[in-house]
């Protein structure tokens, strides 16, 4: 989708949707915990926004896992924190730019599953990176360059890119076999 | 509503009765401000306006302590961390006589606790802005403040559906457990994590593709037709709405100008 297509109605909705799920999948594993699986720090949820960005475009992707993070923060603690809001966004956009590596033909075949698993753990580099690094960087919070690595960035980064590359191509896979046998447009 | 989930108190505060544009604004340019601060002297106001703001909107402790406690546990912890790594990695003391002392230091106390302090007032501003706005005004507010009706009912639309969603995870995690289904323990996180794909594929696929539907149902109704959008909760600013938009301004400028000047180096 490009950034044209993002603003389309579907484009919209789409941000509208993927912020929602986002959202509620971050809140029903931190608030209803299944036992035996400890999913505060798991998060698996960090999948929704690599797979909208994956799908529907790199804005979308920002879009969804930057207002999900503020809603879902708004619901768990009531406050938010912007930097981990853009960092939960990068997440998002990073997968969208496979549009600018694969055509749009090989996004459900095996070349796009790899370039989704390869920018899934990009995603999770950057995006974590930047949150990490900026509260480093600005003073929220941490106060050296190791806090921010150890106890910020490698614990969220390793977290999200194996949630991400499991669960983000297991989506598109799922996604594609539910448009193939679907009569209608996608 | 999303009001069940998001923690919105109603309430007749001032801080409740002001326009939610301008405590959008007053946030942005809050956040800015601290931002761009450099030294404690500069942090200690906004630490004090954040607490007024917050003070003003007069919120129940019993409605607010589960935030607090959270922010407690983020603030104790990151300024144990901060202490004690500044003290080991940066203080240069060789024997652990040189670094007792190091550790009662105020120049290493102080800068262990400049950024939880900043990290506080984040919080406690944010936080503030969340008890005090009913989610359904947010899309109004941005719709009304110049941004286009369509990226403002991005909003609306993400806040109708989050308590949809919630409600559908449970129901499939009822339906798959209905089915045999049993969340895995265990120690592999990755095993764990596979165990999660009859819960986590089916509420996104079908999310996904609804969102085929729900733009067709919006555009049949006439949606993105018009360029123009009138809002059915016309917001008005009051006169301390005003002195608020024009307050936030003046803070902006004046953290903005103390910033540049100290880059030059006029500080």
């Amino acid at each position: 989708m490009s950034s044209r297509e993002s603003f389309s109605t579907t484009g919209l909705v789409a941000m509208g949707i993927g912020t929602a799920l986002y959202a509620a999948f971050n809140v029903f594993f931190n608030i209803f915990q299944l036992p035996g699986t400890q999913l505060v720090a798991m998060r698996p949820s960090v999948s929704i926004p690599m797979f909208f960005g994956y799908i529907f475009g790199p804005v979308v992707g920002f879009i969804t896992g930057f207002l999900g993070n503020i809603i879902s923060d708004a619901i768990s603690w009531g406050g938010f924190w912007w930097d981990w809001d853009v960092g939960n966004g990068l997440i998002g956009l990073i997968p969208g730019l496979v549009v600018y590596f694969i055509s749009k033909e090989d996004l459900f075949k095996k070349k796009g599953y790899i370039t989704c698993i390869v920018l899934a753990i990009v995603g999770s580099i950057v995006g974590m990176g930047f949150a990490a690094y900026t509260d480093y960087l600005l003073g929220y919070g941490v106060s050296t360059i190791q806090e921010a690595t150890y106890a910020l960035f490698i614990p969220a980064a390793v977290t999200d890119a194996i949630n991400g590359a499991i669960l983000t191509p297991i989506l598109v896979a799922a996604y594609a076999a539910a448009v193939k046998s679907r009569a209608r447009r996608v | 509503m999303s009001t069940r989930f998001i923690k919105y108190v109603e309430g007749k505060s001032p801080v409740h009765k002001l326009d939610p544009r301008a405590k959008l604004t007053f946030i942005f340019l809050f956040v800015l401000s601290l931002t761009l601060t450099f030294n404690i002297a500069l942090l200690v106001p906004l630490l004090v306006i954040s607490l007024f703001f917050y003070l003003l909107a007069d919120l129940p402790w019993s409605r607010t302590k589960e935030t607090w406690k959270f922010i407690l546990i983020i603030t104790v912890a990151l300024s144990a961390l901060n202490y004690l790594t500044i003290a080991v990695l940066y203080s240069g003391a060789s024997t652990t006589g040189k670094l007792l002392v190091k550790l009662s230091s105020p120049k290493i106390i102080l800068e262990a606790a400049t950024p939880v302090v900043k990290l506080l007032t984040l919080a406690i501003a944010t936080a503030t802005l969340v008890f005090t706005t009913s989610p359904n005004l947010y899309a109004p507010a941005l719709g009304q403040m110049g941004f286009s009706y369509k990226q403002a009912y991005v909003i609306q639309l993400a806040l109708r559906y989050v308590p949809e969603f919630i409600d559908e995870m449970k129901k499939t995690l009822e339906a798959q457990m209905a089915r045999g289904f049993r969340p895995k323990g265990g120690k592999n996180p990755i095993l764990k994590l596979l165990a999660l794909v009859p819960l986590v594929v089916p509420v996104t696929i079908s999310a996904t593709l609804s969102i085929y539907d729900i733009a067709d149902a919006m555009e049949l109704r006439g949606f993105g037709e018009e360029r123009c959008h009138t809002w059915y909760r016309e917001l008005r600013l009051s006169k301390l709405d005003k002195a608020v938009v024009v307050s936030s301004f003046i803070l902006g400028v004046l953290y903005t100008v103390l910033f540049v000047m100290r880059t030059l180096g006029y500080l």
